[in-house]
């Protein structure tokens, strides 16, 4: 009797504990794939890790451009809660309507992401948080960095600026790669080596796997972090440029404006690059206000523009050295001999006196003689004999009316006129038109890159090398030092070396006995040549120089735009004299030289546009 | 004459111990680690709490084992007494916790009353089954047990405390089957609950399983009239569960009921469906092997709610994995089925009663349990024996454990007393 009921009570347990252990073996066997991805679900959370923005620093290795840490809390849409709402606008001291449109903002990107919505956030307030975190599911923080600038220089445009991601920027086809993780609120350079520079600079971030508890704060490390990916391929970058000779150029450029480059000729490394008035980049490093950018768009002085690369003016006198060249190499005059000279009566006969005017009446003067002394005559007539779609491919062989192969992304080609520009522009045009371009005035337009460029050119016998800001890129982790990808290689003009010795005489002599001898620096020989352009609007002219230092080995080629601030000799020329010193000599020796040439940089004023 | 401490069943006893371990073990899981801060200050001294816990419980068993079986007989109407006033105590002047009014306070030791009525009771009724049934009284103390049991699990559901209340009602097929009475009737009981279950699930099945109980029963009892009845039983259970289901019931009540077999319905799954997602979850994620001891990320970051008490075995599922969850199965297994077997060989009927209602009571509670946290079954809020967290349970089950091997110890002497 009692052995039958305890077979059937046994058989009874042991069913119904059998039904439990097929359901263990539904749920941990079958179901254990969907269960793993559930609890990951639930608990699993990635967070990037973004690296320190790389350095940047300059051709000695001073540095520019380095990070401070600041606090940004994120907001992941989905597990924050529309109620705490007044509690996180309150503990940001903010108004709750800019919280709900920045997370209704994030939600709209991504609801499962965190966002980082308030960046920049004081560490008291950052602490705050903290200490309500637990009341806030769905908040957390990333340490980021702002980037401070350390040197004298401020090199605005060449190192350019970080700002907050546009959309538009999200969807371009290198931020879409999954592996950068671009995400709203994330910084962006905007201009300069900070954009061009963005993929080396920002680095690939890396990836925590943290393990989250049921109020979405993280407890532990996933797989105690073994799975985790460190940030790489972040790079610090060297510059070429120089920071004492930039930051002298910005100091010298009080009241006025213009720009700057300097090219190393020996490889196209610019040692300066100023364009005036600047801002301040750090002004970026914050939240900007309004009124700030609204001032740095609307200004009439326009801060943003670079006018180095940017700026068209035409070139003046600073063109002459290249019509010699051109005019060499097409033989429109000989170097020796009798068709080496033109006559100049102080005027070309063309204009019967009238529009064609020379400065002085040079005589029978030859090709080293019209660079010295700026002869006019000499070079309307070359422009006279020339065929202007020929003027055109040599000017683009200088890389004039062309973009240059640069790491710059802001610049504009120029313009460099031929004939199909003259047929398009004017109903009738005549000999009259192409001379003027003979002395670089009339219908072109260059910037300051592309005269550096040519001066350099001139200097090293007719390598046109690419120029570039940046030297090369080191890696933060390992150490390895590569170069630019993107560094194009230079290119030979087609001209004799002999016909370059000449110009470089010619500029030479300008230096020591023509409109730049105030401006010569006292040992050591040097090339150069004024320019003034002729202004509109009833301004000033602006004033051009471009030089190249030392005479037998040359180590710098430097251009010089002040706009409406007189004659080349002026404001140009002392300038480029002193930048040239400072960079060969790496410091200004006191000397009567020094204090006239400085006196005269910054006497010199551009005429005010809005006054 | 051997003595009756040699006749102590040690394979109890270490099965006993080896679930304790594994109970300390997962409470300590449970409420340790770099999450214990988020947890309510109540909860995370658990583990510490449950050690001294143990420590008062091993003393109960041991008292338990020891108490003479005269002495206990004297005893089992004044402790059933008791039990019955001590819920009616906690009605009146308890404490509530979680919902439930049966907390009864002694110092700095709360007393679930409806758990310490079990021992009582599961006394009382055995007392009053193992009367030798003559004719006439056979079906009268029958009816006795089943007023015995009936009448706690009516206070304990007036205490708000559905789940424990229906561990008693449980008891009494259980208890019947094992006192001799006729299989049929047990059946009868048994059939209802069977059928109200399937109902929850399933209707049109249930009324198959109403087609099918009737028509095994007709053709292996030729009896129309037992068709009849159990056919009217199990349709009638279906009827009124639907009915119950439909009209009577409020929203919320049957949300409750209706969760368990479909948890990640929307309107489930942020309240009633929670904690079954949650606990299906872990266990699912447990694999084969489990995910390490402190390394399960459901259990760890604290996703499951009471799971230190009530959903412990969904800490066992995660992180100890299929084999582990298995290993504890087969010791409630071996458990179970040792004590029907001393039960079996345990002649006199009042030792055999204590110690298969011992029995009744862990499988119920393991059955019910087990099937809420794996989701076969509504969230009823019982313990797991031996390894939730809660002294008046853990206390009441080493004294019912104590108490079997007590009976099985003394097995030869009882009669003496009869």
């Amino acid at each position: 009797m009692k052995e039958k009921r305890y077979a059937i009570f046994t058989t009874v347990v042991c069913l119904a504990i059998g039904a439990l252990a097929l359901q263990l073996v539904r749920l941990q066997i079958i179901g254990q794939d969907n269960a793993r991805q559930a609890a990951r679900g639930n608990a699993f959370r990635t967070q990037r890790v973004l690296p320190a923005r790389g350095g940047i620093y300059d051709r000695h290795g001073a540095l520019m451009v380095y990070n401070e840490p600041t606090y940004t809390i994120t907001v992941t849409p989905r597990y924050f809660k529309a109620d705490r709402i007044s509690l996180l606008a309150s503990l940001l001291e903010m108004e709750d309507s800019l919280v709900t449109v920045a997370v209704e903002s994030a939600r709209r990107w991504n609801p499962y992401r965190p966002s980082p919505l308030f960046s920049d956030v004081s560490f008291e307030k950052f602490s705050r948080v903290q200490e309500n975190i637990f009341r806030l599911p769905g908040v957390n923080h990333e340490i980021s960095q702002k980037r401070r600038y350390l040197a004298v220089a401020r090199a605005a445009h060449a190192l350019g600026y970080l700002g907050e991601i546009t959309r538009a920027e999200l969807e371009l086809p290198d931020r879409r790669v999954p592996e950068r993780q671009y995400r709203p609120g994330d910084l962006v350079g905007k201009t300069g080596v900070e954009r061009h520079y963005e993929t080396d600079l920002r680095g690939t971030p890396g990836t925590a796997y943290n393990i989250v508890n049921v109020h979405g704060l993280e407890f532990m490390k996933y797989n105690d972090g073994m799975d985790d990916e460190s940030p790489r391929d972040v790079y610090d970058i060297h510059l070429a440029m120089d920071a004492e000779v930039q930051a002298l150029a910005e100091s010298l450029f009080v009241n006025k404006r213009g720009g700057v480059a300097a090219i190393d000729p020996s490889n196209g490394g610019l040692i300066a690059m100023v364009s005036k008035p600047d801002f301040h980049p750090e002004i970026f490093s914050r939240p900007l206000e309004d009124s700030t950018w609204n001032n740095l768009i609307m200004s009439a002085d326009k801060p943003l523009y670079n006018r180095a690369t940017m700026n068209l003016l035409p070139p003046g006198s600073t063109w002459k050295p290249f019509m010699s060249l051109f005019s060499l190499a097409e033989g429109l005059v000989d170097s020796t001999g009798p068709s080496s000279t033109v006559y100049c009566p102080g005027y070309h006969p063309t204009g019967r006196g009238r529009i064609f005017r020379c400065l002085g009446v040079h005589g029978h003067i030859d090709l080293v003689g019209a660079i010295t002394h700026s002869c006019n005559t000499f070079f309307f007539e070359m422009a006279a004999r020339m065929d202007l779609n020929r003027f055109k491919d040599y000017a683009h062989m200088f890389g004039f009316g062309v973009h240059a192969p640069t790491d710059i992304q802001e610049q504009t080609p120029g313009l460099i006129p031929d004939s199909t520009y003259f047929n398009d522009a004017y109903d009738y045009w005549s000999v009259g038109h192409v001379m003027n371009l003979g002395i670089g005035q009339g219908d072109m337009g260059v910037t300051p890159l592309q005269l550096a460029r040519y001066t350099a050119a001139i200097a090293n016998n007719g390598t046109l090398h690419a120029p570039y800001l940046v030297e090369s890129l080191i890696n933060t982790t390992t150490g390895e030092v590569v170069s630019p990808q993107d560094k194009p290689e230079a290119s030979k003009i087609p001209i004799a070396p002999e016909f370059f010795e000449l110009v470089r005489k010619g500029m030479r002599n300008v230096m020591e006995e023509g409109s730049a001898r105030l401006s010569r620096i006292p040992d050591i020989a040097s090339g150069g040549k004024t320019g003034t352009a002729q202004a509109s609007g009833g301004l000033p002219d602006h004033s051009l120089f471009i030089m190249f230092a030392p005479y037998d080995n040359p180590q710098i080629a430097i251009a010089v735009q002040c706009e409406n601030a007189g004659s080349g000799s002026e404001c140009a020329a002392p300038i480029a004299s002193l930048l040239t010193e400072l960079y060969l000599k790496r410091e200004l020796p006191e000397s009567y030289w020094m204090r006239l040439r400085m006196e005269r940089a910054l006497g010199a004023e551009s005429a005010s546009l809005s006054g | 004459m051997r003595t009756w401490y040699r006749n102590l069943d040690w394979t109890v006893v270490l099965l006993w111990l080896a679930l304790c371990g594994v109970g300390l073990l997962a409470i300590y899981s449970t409420t340790h680690g770099s999450a214990q801060e988020f947890l309510l200050a109540s909860v995370q001294n658990n583990f510490e709490r449950q050690l001294v816990w143990l420590g008062i419980c091993a003393i109960g068993m041991v008292a338990a084992v020891l108490i003479p079986a005269r002495g206990l007989v004297q005893l089992t109407p004044i402790l059933f007494v008791a039990s019955v006033v001590l819920i009616l105590v906690a009605l009146l002047f308890g404490r509530e916790v979680g919902g439930a009014q049966s907390w009864v306070y002694l110092g700095p030791f709360g007393f679930q009353s409806s758990e310490l009525a079990k021992v009582g009771t599961i006394l009382m009724v055995a007392m009053v089954l193992s009367r030798k049934p003559t004719r006439g009284t056979g079906s009268m103390s029958a009816w006795s047990a089943i007023a015995l049991l009936l009448l706690p699990a009516i206070l304990i559901v007036m205490q708000n405390d559905a789940g424990t209340a229906l561990v008693f009602v449980s008891l009494i097929p259980l208890l019947l089957f094992w006192g001799g009475y006729s299989m049929i009737v047990v059946l009868l009981m048994v059939i209802p609950a069977i059928a109200g279950y399937i109902t929850v699930l399933h209707w049109p099945t249930a009324l198959g399983f109403v087609v099918l109980v009737s028509a095994v029963l007709y053709l292996s009892q030729r009896n129309v009239f037992l068709t009849v009845l159990a056919g009217t039983i199990a349709g009638g259970t279906v009827g009124l569960t639907a009915f119950a289901l439909h009209r009577i019931l409020r929203p919320h009540q049957v949300a409750r009921i209706l969760a368990f077999a479909n948890p990640e319905a929307d309107e489930f799954r942020s309240g009633v469906g929670f904690h079954l997602i949650q606990s299906k979850t872990a266990i699912g994620s447990g694999g084969l092997f489990g995910q390490g001891f402190m390394q399960g990320s459901q259990t760890q970051g604290r996703y499951i709610p009471e799971q230190s008490t009530d959903f412990i075995f969904s800490a066992i599922g995660e992180e100890w994995g299929f084999f582990g969850s298995l290993l504890v199965l087969l010791l409630f297994v071996l458990l179970i089925v040792r004590l029907l077997n001393m039960a079996s060989k345990t002649h006199h009927p009042f030792g055999s009663l204590v110690i298969a209602g011992a029995a009744s009571i862990f499988f119920i509670h393991v059955c019910v349990n087990i099937g809420m946290v794996l989701g076969l079954l509504p969230v009823i809020g019982i313990p797991l024996p031996f390894l939730s967290y809660g002294g008046s349970a853990l206390l009441t089950n080493s004294v019912l454990l104590g108490l079997a091997l007590n009976m099985y110890a003394r097995r030869d002497e009882f009669s003496m007393y009869f």
